[in-house]
């Protein structure tokens, strides 16, 4: 990958990570589980151990600088203003359909457990792509 | 219009200096650099001076503010 810097490197490497365990977990899967959230959990852990070692490893200059940081912060704002609009969005569905009776109150801790974590998988995409979108842009 | 110009790539070309030696002098990668020489990244207090210090002139030769509106 020619005239990207480690950072720039790192942030496609997650993303793709991402996409890979987070896309068929959302749009492939039928019914939620403990343990397809957990399968996730670990996927994600040792997908992302893998690509960044490979990225270090064919990385030699590996400097964070101050403008590094500075996309950095950007993009973890971006990230919390995601997370904190949907959390008030998603707890405000979980209500409306627990009310008009279309969801089950024996189901609600694993409803809001899917609905919680696909709140901060949103919030992680978000930041990853902010942050790339502002190295695009050199900021 | 940004409204903090430079001349860091005048002043390199007079010092035949590349991109890459720059950012290793001042501690910066070669994409902060770029960003800095294209005007679309302002850089700290500290990196201005260090940049400055590299090229051995006064920190006014490197970087210009330009209020907005004054053109």
């Amino acid at each position: 990958m020619p005239q990207l810097s480690y950072q720039e490197k790192s942030l496609y490497g997650s993303l793709i990570a991402e996409i890979l365990v987070y896309g068929p977990y959302f749009f492939l899967h039928n019914q939620n589980s403990i343990g397809k959230v957990a399968g996730m959990i670990i996927g994600i852990i040792v997908l992302q151990i893998v690509i960044q070692l490979a990225i270090v490893a064919f990385t030699r200059n590996r400097l964070k600088d101050e403008r590094d940081k500075l996309i950095e912060l950007r993009g973890y704002r971006a990230g919390y203003f995601a997370m904190v609009s949907l959390m008030v969005f998603g707890l405000f569905m979980l209500w409306l359909h627990t009310a008009l009776g279309e969801l089950p109150v024996n189901r609600m801790g694993l409803h809001f457990l899917s609905v919680f974590f696909g709140i901060l998988v949103i919030s992680d995409i978000v930041k990853t792509v902010t942050q790339i979108i502002a190295y695009r842009r050199s900021l | 219009m940004p409204s903090i110009l430079n001349q860091i790539r005048e002043l390199r070309a007079t010092h035949d200096m590349t991109q890459q030696a720059l950012a290793d002098a001042i501690g910066v990668t070669r994409q902060t650099v770029i960003a800095i020489e294209q005007d679309k990244y302002s850089p700290s207090l500290e990196t201005a001076f260090k940049i400055a210090l590299v090229f051995g002139v006064a920190l006014e030769q490197v970087f210009q503010y330009q209020p907005k509106g004054r053109r």
